[in-house]
């Protein structure tokens, strides 16, 4: 170890280097991109800095245009808080079933669920349009929020991680005559907290990213994600990618300021759902 | 005796089902309901728009159509080519960069932050991005002119030869950094007294890489394999992006045929069967997984 730590030559060093600055480097010219003018974006005399900072295309795509940002987070934020709380309220609630009580039938449920693992949205996405459109869900939040409430991949990491869980911490409150319930929500949902944070970040992030759905169902501009409002820029006939990268920016640095917040929490959510035994 | 033990067990059993309940309902309104009416729907000639009352039996008849439907195989065709690129690609790329990065390396977490963030940000905003670099007056081409590597601007996004290599860039981009997140993950399980072997031995760090490195975390490998597999199979936002506007079927992945034959010409009969075909493609590779995990994975 102590060998190949010194053996690190500079040449390796430079080169990772320099790819970490090609990984980066599309991310550094959409954010001043988003600062140009129009005719500054593709300009033959190609500069990465603006001339002047065009801090007014922000203003327009958060403030003043119609299919605006502001609009956007605000329902972004909706779909993504309600979908990942109750989402991982139900994963708890039933890992902790399948962890911590013997009812009849949990093995059958069990292996349905692992089942879904094979099933991707996309193939059960039209059908899905046709039930939201009967019940009145088109054109609705909801419609992108209620599927998001059934997680497999969470069911089993936070299944896992109660198994862990000591019975005695169960058993000894059972004699107290504490009930499931209160077992549950009192003693061991608060253990699972580092699991739930892992599961959260991760669902924030694919909330927040999520286009299909969005597309297929929100129509009405004023029901529009962030996504979607990118998607409207680069569809607009006036090209003015300026304000596509804008849009772009926004969309991306709510992502980039919670990945740096909570970074543990990512890659310790991912390597652990990842890396299996 | 006997009955306080029945009751106590009929009331486990009530509530271990009220428990698993709001994910039950979830999953068989949403997931498993669906499931079967795309299974039906894909023996039936369907238009959306008609109603309830238009859907009319036709038997295979959507997949033989299929077979025959110049978009649908091209569509294919392509998502293979997408798959059969940027899967190996990225692994060995992302292998690589774990393996440098293990260790104490300077500036090791600013590097993983620089390779992971694509991951994680929101492919529509990177596909826009790419698109526009990509562009014939765009900075790619640029570059490239002046690094004289290519004489004039190449049209990457409307030439058939070419118009695959932004998607395919796109997709490794963003899949490297959570590769890579495993693989470190992965390196940190490799015995360190396996390392000082073989440099007793007298490895070179490649001999390690090879040798030691690349059989311990052979179970990683696969596992990378099969879920970038069935990612790269389900890969819409970014195609969809990305050849937005243009008339180009060259790079259209299967899901974009599915979203184009449901949500643009409402034939639900024929795009539940193609999200049928999808969807046996993805079966057959879990159940690779399944088969694989303890047959090639060897230490």
């Amino acid at each position: 170890m102590m060998a190949r730590k010194k053996a690190m030559p500079w040449v390796s060093m430079v080169l990772l280097g320099l790819i970490g600055i090609l990984f980066l480097s599309p991310l550094v010219w959409m954010a001043f991109s988003s600062l140009k003018t129009t005719t500054e974006v593709f300009s033959t005399n190609f500069h990465l800095l603006p001339k002047e900072p065009q801090w007014y295309n922000y203003r327009y795509v958060w403030q003043e245009s119609e299919i605006n940002m502001l609009q956007a987070y605000g329902n972004t934020i909706f779909i993504t808080v309600i979908s990942t709380v109750v989402q991982l309220f139900f994963a708890s609630l039933a890992a902790y079933a399948f962890a911590k009580i013997h009812f009849r039938g949990k093995n059958f449920v069990f292996f349905l669920f692992l089942s879904t693992m094979m099933v991707p949205v996309e193939v059960t996405i039209l059908p899905r349009f046709t039930l939201f459109n009967t019940i009145g869900l088109y054109n609705n939040l909801w419609a992108i929020i209620l599927p998001h409430w059934f997680n497999a991949t969470a069911i089993f990491m936070l299944r896992q991680f109660y198994i862990g869980l000591p019975d005695d911490l169960m058993e000894a409150a059972k004699i107290d005559g504490a009930t499931h319930p209160v077992i549950f929500l009192r003693i061991m949902m608060p253990l699972t907290k580092a699991a739930l944070v892992s599961l959260m970040v991760l669902s924030i992030v694919s909330c927040w990213n999520e286009y299909l759905s969005p597309l297929i169902f929100l129509v009405k501009t004023n029901l529009y994600t962030v996504s979607q409002t990118i998607r409207w820029y680069m569809l607009d006939d006036l090209q003015r990618y300026e304000l596509v990268m804008a849009t772009a920016t926004s969309a991306i640095v709510p992502i980039l300021i919670l990945f740096i917040a909570c970074q543990k929490y990512f890659v310790e959510g991912i390597a652990t759902s990842g890396v299996k035994g | 005796m006997q009955r306080t033990q029945s009751r106590l067990m009929r009331r486990e059993n009530a509530v271990g089902w009220a428990f698993v309940t709001p994910a039950l309902i979830t999953f068989l309104v949403l997931t498993a309901f669906p499931f079967f009416l795309s299974l039906f729907l894909s023996f039936t000639k369907w238009n959306f728009l008609s109603g309830w009352d238009h859907i009319k039996m036709i038997g295979l008849k959507n997949f033989q159509n299929m077979m025959k439907d110049k978009r649908f195989i091209q569509a294919l065709e392509n998502t293979f080519v997408y798959a059969a690129t940027t899967v190996p690609i990225s692994i060995i790329v992302s292998l690589l960069l774990a393996y440098a990065l293990n260790g104490k390396v300077k500036g090791r977490n600013v590097l993983r932050l620089a390779f992971f963030i694509p991951y994680i940000c929101s492919a529509v905003a990177l596909g826009a991005v790419f698109k526009l670099l990509f562009r014939e007056d765009g900075i790619i081409n640029m570059i490239l002119v002046n690094m004289h590597v290519i004489s004039a601007p190449l049209k990457w996004m409307v030439e058939p030869s070419l118009c695959k290599v932004p998607i395919i860039m796109l997709i490794i981009y963003t899949s490297i950094g959570y590769e890579m997140i495993i693989y470190m993950a992965a390196l940190q399980n490799v015995p360190t007294s396996l390392y000082e072997a073989a440099t007793i031995d007298g490895a070179g760090s490649a001999q390690k890489l090879w040798y030691v490195t690349m059989p311990m975390i052979s179970p990683t490998t696969f596992y990378l394999i099969i879920v970038r597999l069935i990612a790269v199979f389900k890969v819409f936002s970014s195609v969809n992006i990305m050849t937005m506007g243009s008339a180009v079927v060259q790079n259209t992945s299967m899901v974009n045929e599915i979203y184009d034959a449901g949500f643009v010409s409402y034939k639900f009969g024929y795009a539940s069967a193609e999200a049928m075909v999808l969807f046996i493609i993805i079966l057959v590779i879990t159940l690779i997984n399944f088969a694989g995990q303890k047959k090639w994975v060897h230490y």
